[in-house]
Parts: structure tokens; sequence; C-alpha cells
């Protein structure tokens, strides 16, 4: 192995932008669920689904229809948006006024469920094939010895925008408000008049439209088929771990980091063992930093 | 008219009702205390007024209309803002922000919010100075006077206070009465539970003691005073 | 809780003693009788499958009904039970037999250090720990092919002959009848035990740590029990299921998440808490499966929509259901 290859700057960059559009993934992907856990208390096994779903309306709009790829994202966030609120209300929602004590599990019990029936009615609908295209956009910048395609710019700017987008709603709309006033004590938001039943199906809404407008997003490099939501929500899931549970800005940089972790390792391991190490890191961090890598940090909990 | 409680019947689950019956009546513009004992009820019946709970039986009338088939969230909407028992500031958000989620329910309005925030901050200057802080940094006295602050803040007609002053230093209990004491000046409509029984007692039109879920006692200030010692023998 | 009604229930002559031990050996019986009696490979396999995942079930049912400790990493556990009875024979000539002993053992051992790991989480924290203690066990197996020939899949010896039975694979009844005695065993030790103080300690855990603490019980203790002895029974049936099998491979569908799932639903749908209702669950949904073979995908649609009926409206599972059947 020789390591002066990782200070080759077109395989630096090449690295780097291999990271960063891995750990936007992961981040759109982590930036839902663990603002649906934060809020909601809710642990949804399911996620990736909904990035599946994302990629087949993807595909649907681009390819099917033939329509522009921006249509085609913007349709993926907004149906999965209706989608997730579909959902919640009808189910999570329905639990919530059953479960006692035990609700986090339960609910955590009633993803997986939504998870083998979504599954399973892709494979029904849709057969085993890959759907996707080779790229949304063609095309490379090259800029002195770096060498980066539009294609992976796009997704890069497409999820910063949406990470700010987010961000700005939290932090500035009133809706956001109410939403981190819910999480931060949903009794006492309910004396001022906030539905604190809207809250939660808004809630996972947005999550959704965030799991299914990163499927729409990275149609080129992970085709839709069943079950292509099993990575993503994995790897979001100990992303989320590592970040802390319901910390969104920690899951968020857990997700980058953990992009470009994985981009670099893989000149030296197989993606079997960097699974592995993973699921290791989550293990260890879960036994001995169960609130995450970032919790003493003044970040805010949104 | 006022607030009316007829014959509630309600509990956390359906077998074991806590409050077995209990009449109530807190008249406008005037200070009502309810005493009584460790797990009497008295924050239970404060959450059936305001509908986290669904009575059994019997009825809540706020100003003749009946409210308990409404929830919580619809409650500052009647007119009826409601402290809860312990701490109720969202930590992690600014004064300002809390304040503004007091205001909550007419966010569209930004002029009647803006006026809203005026009047609260003239009120309170600490909160002024302090509107940017993040709520969870404040001191308790300081937490408490944001969280009195924010039930005004749509300016309501009747307000349910459930322990304003447990936990504070006893220079911090004298400030919240005396908050409390001007917020009877200003006629708000006052359904009020502590256990500092003989502060309470002092700013009270009307008192009633609830004992296991029932009534037990009631009465003007004037009558209960002289029962209170027997009042608070009973409890121990 | 819903109250019981007390009428018709000690009337009810279908709910005396006798009737029920009648009822209960009534079962059995169909149980050793059925698959001789129809004498058909596919209807024991069935039965095999059915007896071998109810068990697994009722398992599962200890740590997540009894103790509120869900070990959502149990597939990788199994094959911990599996792989270490089957790489004991292929490369340490270590008899199968002796494999379902070490398999329990290694597995009770994974169990042990997973248990005292996850001693300070609780509920979901739990669930997400074991969940990557078993994506790991099943990614290191994948991922080490010179050893356990990874996804090629591991070649399994049958069972040796004992006692003059021929276990060769071509036997299935004399599997059936190893299950029967092996999964039986398993059963009245699980229902000893959630009698005895265990359960009770269990049941403490599950209620609330804090409250169980503060009375005394050293719930640490008992969450390692719980842990351990679940895991050592999982060890033992993943051997015994590699046996049965021949053929193992890491597969999300063996050993990952989906059979996990596939194991939880059974444990749900048969009701939490409630160790014979796995049996009767697994047979359910086994035969639902088979029933609906045909219909490819739509079977796995029908399992997760039955895990959502159960979780939304039945959610004591089928022992919600037992007044009316039993
Ligand atoms: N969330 C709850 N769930 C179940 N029981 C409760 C709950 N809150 C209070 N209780 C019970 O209701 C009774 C009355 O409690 P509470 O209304 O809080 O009394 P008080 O405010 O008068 O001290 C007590 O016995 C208490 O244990
Ligand atoms: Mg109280």
């Amino acid at each position: 192995m020789d390591f002066s290859l990782l200070l080759d700057p077109y395989i630096l960059t090449e690295v780097l932008v291999q990271g960063f559009v891995r750990g936007a993934m992961y981040a759109l992907m982590a930036a839902g669920l663990s603002l649906i856990f934060g809020i909601m208390g809710v642990k949804n096994f399911g996620h990736g689904e909904l990035f599946m779903l994302g990629a087949y309306a993807m595909f649907f709009v681009t390819v099917v229809l033939g329509w522009p790829w921006p249509v085609g994202i913007a349709v993926a966030a907004v149906a999965l948006f209706i989608f997730g609120m579909l959902l919640e209300r009808t189910l999570i929602d329905t639990l919530r006024r059953k479960a006692g004590r035990d609700w986090v599990l339960d609910a955590f019990i009633l993803t997986i469920g939504i998870l083998v029936v979504l599954q399973n009615l892709a494979l029904i609908l849709f057969g085993t094939s890959r759907r996707g295209v080779t790229s949304l956009i063609d095309g490379v910048l090259v800029w002195g010895p770096v060498i980066v395609s539009y294609e992976r710019l796009m997704i890069l700017g497409v999820a910063s925008l949406v990470g700010l987008s987010l961000w700005a709603f939290i932090r500035f709309s009133s809706l956001g408000k109410a939403i981190r006033a819910a999480s931060q004590n949903p009794e006492a938001a309910q004396t001022l008049g906030i539905d604190i039943r809207l809250i939660y199906t808004v809630t996972f809404g947005i999550g959704a439209a965030l799991a299914g407008l990163a499927g729409g997003l990275l149609i080129s490099i992970y085709p839709a088929h069943p079950t292509v939501g099993f990575e993503p929500v994995i790897k979001s899931l100990a992303c989320v771990i590592l970040g802390g549970l319901g910390n969104v800005p920690g899951a968020i940089l857990a997700a980058l980091l953990l992009g470009v972790i994985e981009a670099y390792s893989a000149f030296f391991m197989s993606a079997g063992w960097q699974n592995v190490i993973t699921a290791g890191l989550v293990v260890l961090i879960l036994i001995v930093r169960p609130s995450g890598l970032f919790s003493s940090s003044k970040v805010e909990r949104a | 008219m006022g607030l009316e409680v007829k014959n509630i019947v309600a509990g956390y689950t359906r077998e074991v009702p806590i409050l077995n019956g209990v009449n109530l009546t807190a008249q406008d513009g005037r200070v009502t205390v309810i005493l009584g004992p460790n797990g009497a009820g008295k924050s239970t019946l404060l959450k059936t007024i305001y509908g986290y709970l669904t009575p059994q039986e019997g009825e809540v009338l706020h100003d003749g209309k009946r409210i308990q088939d409404l929830k919580p969230n619809q409650m500052l909407g009647e007119g009826i803002a409601y402290l809860l028992q312990g701490h109720s500031v969202f930590p992690r958000m600014t004064v300002e922000e809390n304040l503004e989620l007091g205001g909550w329910i007419m966010r569209g309005d930004q002029k009647r919010m803006q006026t809203a925030l005026d009047f609260v901050y003239a009120r309170f200057p600490r909160l002024r100075e302090k509107r940017s802080f993040l709520a969870g940094i404040l001191s308790g006295g300081e937490q408490r006077m944001l969280e009195i602050a924010r039930l005004t803040m749509t300016g309501p007609r009747t307000i349910l206070l459930d322990e304003p002053s447990v936990g504070l230093m006893p220079s911090l209990v004298d400030e919240v009465y005396e908050e409390i004491s001007k917020l009877k000046d200003e006629r708000y409509t006052i359904l009020m539970v502590d256990q500092n029984v003989r502060k309470s007692m002092s700013i009270a039109d009307y008192v009633y003691a609830l004992a296991l879920g029932e009534n037990r006692y009631e009465g003007p200030r004037e009558e209960m005073e002289k029962k209170l010692d027997d009042i608070v023998r009973e409890w121990i | 809780m819903t109250a019981i009604p007390a009428r018709a229930r000690d009337a009810n002559p279908w709910r005396s003693t006798p009737v029920r031990v009648l009822k209960v050996l009534f079962l059995i019986g169909l149980l050793i009788f059925i698959p001789p009696l129809i004498d058909n490979p596919y209807i024991t396999r069935i039965f095999i499958s059915a007896v071998m995942l109810g068990v697994m079930a009722a398992i599962f049912d200890l740590m997540i009904g009894y103790a509120g400790l869900i070990n959502f990493g149990y597939a990788g556990f199994l094959a911990v039970g599996a792989y270490t009875s089957a790489l004991g024979t292929f490369h340490f000539q270590v008899s199968p037999w002796a494999g379902l002993l070490t398999g329990g053992l290694a597995t009770a051992l994974i169990g042990l250090a997973t248990g005292v790991i996850s001693l300070r989480l609780r509920g979901l924290y739990v669930a997400l720990l074991t969940f990557f203690v078993g994506e790991s066990i099943r990614f290191a197996l994948s991922n080490s092919p010179e050893f356990t020939r990874g996804m090629l899949g591991l070649s399994v010896r049958p069972l040796p002959e004992l006692l003059g039975f021929d276990f060769s694979r071509g036997n299935i009844l004399a599997y059936y009848y190893l299950l029967l005695l092996l999964g039986g065993a398993i059963m009245l030790l699980l229902t000893w035990l959630v009698r005895s103080r265990f359960g009770l300690a269990f049941e403490a855990i599950r209620e609330d740590q804090l409250a169980t603490q503060s009375l005394g019980l050293n719930t640490t203790k008992y969450k390692l029990y719980n842990f351990t002895i679940a895991s050592f029974l999982a060890g033992v049936m993943g051997a015994f299921y590699a046996s049965y099998l021949g053929i193992l491979s890491p597969s999300p569908e063996e050993f990952g998440v989906y059979r996990t799932v596939e194991i939880l639903t059974i444990t749900y749908v048969g009701g939490r808490g409630t160790l014979w209702g796995s049996i009767f669950a697994a047979f359910l949904l086994i035969g639902l499966q088979e029933y609906f073979r045909g219909l490819g995908p739509w079977r796995l649609v029908i399992y997760g929509s039955l895990l959502i009926f159960v979780m939304l409206f039945a959610r004591r599972g089928l022992a919600g259901f037992k007044k009316y059947l039993w």
C-alpha cells in the first residue's frame, strides 16, 4: 500500500468528493431519522423504504415521463412528504393512542412491519430489476488537477441547499419553532395552542420527504430496486447513534464523517470489512457514550 | 360566569378515577385557590379542566360554554391559559422565542404579536434584557417569570396556575406572588393550586379544600382562614 | 389492562383441569403422529420449520416478553450457534452432537458479553446495540471466506447415527423427533424459568428498572441471566438448524435482519409474554406462508401486515384470543 497516493491531488479530490456524496446521502437520511426520533420518539426502521420509493418516483418522472430532473427530485420529495404524513396519521398515530410506556419500542416494531410491507409491495409492483439512469447531467469540471463530474457537484449542491433550508425552516419559521418547542416540552407546547398531533404528522412528513429526496437525488448511483434502502438506512441509523439520538446537527456531522472515512478506507479494505468497522464503532459508542459523539458540544438539538 | 366545574369524575385509567365528583366555581375576575394534601388530585383537576384528561362524568363550563370535549391546544383559543406544574420553559430556545410561542395562536398577526411583546417587556424589563439568552440558562426565578409572562401573551381571560411558587427561594416566592397580585388587579380570573397555604390564602377571594378527589371544605377567604388550622391538621 | 369478566371462567367445563390436560395431550398427539401418518417429506419439513421457529420465537420472548429486552440481532446469535457447531465439525472434527453443546456455549458467551455491554442501556438502545452486534457477527462471517466459506456457503455434515437412529439427510423424521425432544425440553425449561423467582425478577426489569433497583433486586444480575440463558438456548437451536439444513450462508435472509423480523413477528403474533403462544403463532404463520407459497412476495406482505395489525389492534397477539379458542 502506497500511502503517498492519498496525497496525490487527483486521488485526494476523488476520495473527498466521493466521501461527501456518500456523506450527503447519509446526512439527508440521518437528518430525517434524527428529527423524527428527537420529536416523536420513533426510530423509523422503514426509512430506507421511503428512500426506495423516492428513487422509483424519480425514475418514473425522469425516465418514464421524460421530464427534467429537477421536477423528478421535487416530485420525489413532495410525494414522500404526503405519503409520510399518511403513514403517520393512519398507523403511528393509532399506535400512539394504544401504546403506553413501551411506546418507543413498539413504534420501532411497527416501523419494521411497515418496512416489510413496503419492500415486498415494491417487489410485486416493480420486480427485482434495477431502474436507474446513467447520469442526470453530463460533463465534468476540470480545474487544474481536479476533475469532478457535474453530476456529483449537483448532488452536493442540492443536498447542501436542502440542508440549509431545513435548518432555516426549523430555526426561523413559526412552524419550525413549534416543532422545536414540541420536542423540548410537548405538554407545555400544547398549553400554548400548538396542535401536537399535527406537529408529529408534519415532522414525519418532513423526514419522509428528505428520504424521498435522497432516493431521487442519488438515482444515478443507487438505481431503484426493492432493497435499495437497506444500506442507507443501516448507515444513517449508525450516524444517528454516533451523532446522539435526536441530535440533528450531530447526525449530519457524523454522516459526512462516515462518508469520507468510508471513501478513504475503501483504499485499504473491502466494503464488507468497512461494514464490520462501522457496526463495531456504533457498538463501541453505545457502550461508552450512549449520548453520542457530540453530546457535550453546544450544538443545538433541533 | 367564569369557570365552572360540575360533578367531575376523571382519572388516568377508567378503572381508577382520581376525581370522584368535584364541584367548583372560579368567579370572574377573582382568585380562587384550591388547597389539599399531596395526591389529593389538585393537578389532576387542572389537567381535566384543560382537556388533558377526558372526564367520565360531569361538565366543565367556561363563560357558560361547555369545554370538556376540547383538546388542550384549543383552550388558549377559548381564553384559558395554564401554568403547568414544574418547569415549562423551552430551555434550548431564547427568551424571545419562548414569548413568541406564547403568542403562537396569533402568529399570523405580526402587529398584535409585537404589541404583546412590547407589553410583556414593559412589565418584565429583565426579560427584555435577556431576550436573546437561551431560557435554559436563566435562574429559576427568571424562568418562572418567563412562564408567567408567556401566559399573558394572548390576553386570556382565565389563568390556571399549578404550584407557581414551588421550588423557589423565599425572596423569589414573594416576587411571584407580587406578579400574581398584579394579575388579580388586572381582573384576570385565576384558579390556583399552591403548597404555600398562607401566601396563597392571602391573595385568595374564595378557597376550596380537596381531599381524596372530593370537595372537603369551601368558603370565602375570611371564613376559611378561621378553619385553616383544622384543615391543615387533617392532612397530617 | 382490560378486566376479564369473572363469569364463564370457572363454570365452563371446557376449561376444567381434566379437559385442559386432554386438550394438551391431544395437541402433543397431533405433533407426534401427524408427520409419520401423512408420511410426506414436504409436510414433515413444514412441521420442522414451525416447531423450530416457534421455539426460537419462545426464546426470543424470554427476552422481550418477560424482561423487556429486545435482541434485535437475534439471527446473528443463531448464526453463532450454527457456525460454531458446523465449523467445529468442518475444521476440527468435533462431533455434531457435541456441536449442539458447543454452539450453545459459544452463543451464551456472546450473549453474556452483549449483556455486559448493554447493562446501562434500556429499551430501544438495547435493540440498536444488539442489532449492530448481530450485524457485526454476520459481516464477520461473510468476510472470512477462508474460514467460513462466506457467501459461498458452508456445507454441514448430517448428525451421525446415535443409539441406532439414523440421521442421514433423507431421514427427516428422525430430525423431526429430535427437534420435538430438544424443543420440548427447551419449552419446559423456559416455562419453569418464568414461573420461578427468575420470572418475577425478569418482570421487575421490564416494568421499571429504577424502582426494581431501589427495592434491592439486583437487576444487573438477572439481566445477564436472561440474556445468557436465552443466548445459550438460541445457540443450541442454531446448531440444530445447521445440522438439519446442511448448508449455511450469512445472508440477511438466513442470519440477518429478515430472519430476526420473521422470528419477532412470530413472537408478537403469539403474544408477548406467552411462551406457548409462539408455537401456535409459528404454525399459523408457517402454515399461511406455505399455503400462499404461490403468491411469492405477497406472503411477506401478509407477514408485515400481520405484525402491524398485532401492534395496532391485537396487542396481546393470539393470547388475546385465547378465551375464544382454548
Ligand atoms: N400521570 C399519572 N398517571 C397515573 N396516575 C397519576 C398520574 N399523575 C398523578 N397520578 C395519581 O393521581 C393522584 C393525584 O395526583 P395529583 O393530581 O398530581 O395530586 P396533587 O396535585 O393534588 O398533589 C395521585 O394518587 C397520583 O399518584
Ligand atoms: Mg400537583
